[in-house]
């Protein structure tokens, strides 16, 4: 994808893009990437309002990004409309709070039990699908106190590599528990761990179509990052979505501001995915291979945003190194849920089209569990079929503390 | 085992490269493909037409790297039927005929015989195909070929048609996703058929869709089908591409999809690295050898002065001597400026360029 305003010229209208969307074939009036992205694209530069309800359907998953054999930022262009548009009132709304997950997460981890009951009660679901559009199919992920904090360091070995672990909103408010193990297992394998201050990575504010957000979002966490970026350590990521705004987005959002434009490549580029990191250790024979056997049939989902990062399929060759695990790619496509974009009533059903092939192809798997580094992946694969769903770290540290998941 | 390392680096995932990862694969080496969208054969018919064989004939290893094709197709669930030294007529996009020497047997269904009695149904909302245009023109065709077909036109509506116009490529891809939409075309195409012993539509039975998948629906509808070929992207085209991509994942092929490479790294006349633009940081890709399968437009990895490749189908630098021991080139890449008609010439030398790769490769044995 190259991030300059010429690539628009590189479209050839060949819809490939459309092939790869994952929408463009589950609703059966949507636009598509073509059409959203480099058509409407031409007249939008010439200052034509061509603001269109099908902008908000986009899940951003960057599918025809990757399938464009000419590298036009499609969907950054579609991103750049959805900035645009303008919405009615409650899903304005609705959409202004779920562009804020950081905020949401702050506020309901005041009181997580209270916050918990509230959002599962049957009426509070009712009156959010009334009030907010908010899809009652869904159940809220529980919230829980931040706690990213480990038991005492295990060993300090003087030439450490350090790094910053960038939590991500899912974990800081929803999974603390999955942090405490990424810090874990990136201990065991002779890191020392850092975690970073920073909040929200601004995926769902753009998602959302909050643009300000997301920039306000980006400057803060460059801010926070940078001292760090600069001191050589890296950010390590275990979320796909954030790992995926890292390396790229705070580059493209603060490209036209100077303070930040070089400190947000910096970061990009100091960037790792927890299974990239730990694959490249495995690659220098760094890797520690004290697993244990785990007896486990494993499918694996590579989520949308960890495909967009370029990077092959770093879990799925670590899960493989574990003696008694088989694990199968299983390559369907995109789940459909795209963060905030499932929850969304009007959205629901579109969302659950989408992931059909998906739960299909678990569903003839017949896994123990299935393992994906994607929250909402988790969310909407539990959502649709009878099978568990994991992040990838939780197997790999039972490989190597012998605990059970 | 450094995961970075393979045996072989195939760059580009039109037909050319696709066939070079799948040959190298077939050896059971560990192979790399980095693609880039997927390349021209989905814009063209998605059959081989028989002038591009002619012009290959004498090719040596023509017969192997088809017969390859074919079983490579067969085993991914799209077949390709036929053979090289037939010639036989199939429809073009405006209703002519050209001569096709393989084609997947959708398309080989829409082949015109004496008295054939067939229906061309349109869908309403379809952009692009005109059942009645294309029902004169395969009529006019025909008699002129001396046949006497018989060719009706019929439009059938679907009611899950909801006023936005369509494209056989929404079609096709709710045609893989929806299975209610499925059994309404079902209906739909069950109805049109009567009194006929073949319908032709434009190609849109699925991108994913399999020949057993495709002979269940055939066997509901209770009529033979024929695909005919309508504006790109072209559905069988792509049906190949998405055939052979998950073939080659499932036999345990790297996949690395939607970033170019940006540098090849060559020291001593080795390619000792293939640098993909993937964002943050590059990904480095090592292969004992490397497959450059990119395409014209794509080729800004070679010097623009490459005068042409050696023997072994390696790229010359312009002193005349190869760019790197271990560096192949295949597919359109080829082609100084006479463009490819897209098929059996990325077909035989990705089949070339694989077989030459290759050889004495299997450091890192694939799983």
């Amino acid at each position: 994808m190259r991030p300059d305003d010429t690539a628009i010229d590189n479209c050839l209208k060949c819809a490939v893009c459309n092939d790869a969307c994952p929408v463009f074939g589950a609703h059966p009036r949507y636009l598509g990437p073509k059409h959203l992205g480099p058509e409407l694209e031409r007249l939008r530069r010439e200052g034509i309002s061509t603001d269109t309800v099908w902008l908000e359907y986009c899940l951003g998953c960057h599918r025809c990004d990757l399938a464009c054999p000419h590298q036009v930022n499609v969907s950054e262009m579609i991103a750049r409309a959805k900035a645009e548009h303008r919405k009615p009132f409650v899903r304005a709304l609705r959409d202004w709070w779920f562009a804020r997950p950081g905020l949401l997460g702050m506020l309901t981890t005041i009181l997580p039990a209270v916050s918990n009951a509230a959002l599962s009660l049957r009426p509070a679901r009712f009156l959010m699908s009334k009030l907010m559009r908010i899809a009652p199919q869904r159940r809220f992920p529980a919230y829980t106190r931040p706690n990213l904090q480990t038991p005492a360091k295990r060993t300090a070995i003087a030439n450490q590599m350090r790094v910053v672990f960038f939590p991500g909103c899912f974990i800081r408010y929803n999974r603390p528990q999955l942090g405490r193990k990424v810090i874990e297992l990136l201990e065991r394998n002779g890191f020392s761990v850092d975690v970073a201050s920073t909040g929200c990575c601004g995926v769902p504010a753009t998602a959302n179509g909050d643009q300000a957000e997301a920039r306000a979002l980006a400057r803060a966490n460059v801010r926070s990052l940078a001292k760090q970026v600069n001191a050589g350590m890296r950010i390590v990521t275990a979320c796909s979505s954030c790992g995926y705004m890292l390396k790229t987005g705070f580059g493209g959002l603060l490209s036209d501001e100077k303070e930040f434009a070089d400190a947000a490549r910096q970061i990009g580029a100091s960037t790792f995915d927890a299974g990239e990191l730990l694959m490249a250790q495995s690659d220098a024979g760094k890797l520690n291979t004290d697993l244990k056997t785990v007896n486990l049939h494993l499918a694996y989902h590579a989520p949308c945003h960890q495909k967009a990062q370029g990077i092959g399929r770093p879990w799925y060759h670590l899960l493989r190194q574990i003696p008694g695990v088989t694990i199968e790619d299983i390559d369907a496509g995109c789940c459909g849920m795209s963060g905030t974009y499932g929850f969304k009533q009007e959205k629901y059903n579109v969302s659950m089209a989408i992931g059909r092939q998906l739960f299909d192809a678990v569903g003839a798997a017949q896994p123990d569990m299935v393992a994906t580094e994607c929250a909402t992946c988790q969310m909407q694969i539990e959502h649709g079929t009878t099978f568990k769903a994991i992040h990838p770290v939780e197997v790999l540290l039972q490989a190597y503390d012998g605990r059970p998941l | 085992m450094d995961s970075s390392r393979y045996d072989v680096v195939v760059i580009g995932a039109g037909l050319s490269g696709l066939i070079a990862a799948s040959a190298v694969a077939s050896e059971n080496l560990r192979v790399a493909l980095i693609a880039t969208g997927p390349g021209s054969f989905v814009l063209g018919s998605g059959c081989l037409e028989t002038q591009e064989i002619v012009r290959l004939g004498g090719s040596p290893d023509l017969n192997e790297a088809i017969e390859f094709f074919c079983e490579r197709s067969r085993l991914a669930g799209n077949p390709f039927e036929g053979d090289i030294a037939s010639s036989r007529p199939l429809p073009a996009i405006l209703g002519d005929f050209k001569s096709v020497a393989l084609a997947p047997r959708l398309l080989w269904n829409a082949e015109p015989r004496a008295d054939l009695s067939a229906v061309v149904v349109g869908i309403r909302g379809l952009s692009d195909f005109d059942e009645n245009f294309m029902a004169e023109r395969l009529r006019e065709r025909t008699r002129a070929m001396g046949l006497a077909c018989r060719y009706a036109a019929r439009q059938i509506s679907l009611a899950s048609d909801c006023g936005a116009p369509a494209t056989t490529l929404r079609i096709a891809k709710r045609f893989d996703c929806d299975p209610e939409f499925r059994s309404e075309l079902i209906d739909a195409l069950r109805r049109a058929a009567s009194g006929f012993e073949r319908i032709l539509v434009p190609s849109m039975l699925g991108l994913l869709s399999s020949e057993p998948e495709i002979l269940q629906f055939e066997r509901e509808v209770g009529c033979s089908l024929g695909e005919l070929p309508t504006l790109p992207p072209s559905i069988p085209g792509l049906r190949l591409f998405h055939h052979l991509w998950s073939c080659l994942q499932k036999t345990g092929v790297e996949m690395f999809q939607g970033f170019p490479v940006q540098k090849l790294e060559i020291h001593d006349g080795l390619c000792t690295g293939v640098h993909v633009a993937s964002p943050g940081h590059p990904l480095i890709l090592r292969g004992e050898s490397v497959v450059l399968a990119t395409g014209r437009h794509a080729a800004t990895l070679l010097d623009r002065s490459c005068p042409g490749l050696d023997t072994q189908m390696r790229p010359l630098d312009a002193g005349g001597s190869a760019v790197a021991r271990n560096l192949f080139a295949a597919g359109s890449l080829l082609n100084n400026g006479a463009g490819s008609r897209g098929g059996a010439t990325e077909i035989l030398t990705g089949y070339r360029a694989a077989k030459l790769a290759a050889a004495g490769r299997g450091s890192y044995a694939a799983r």
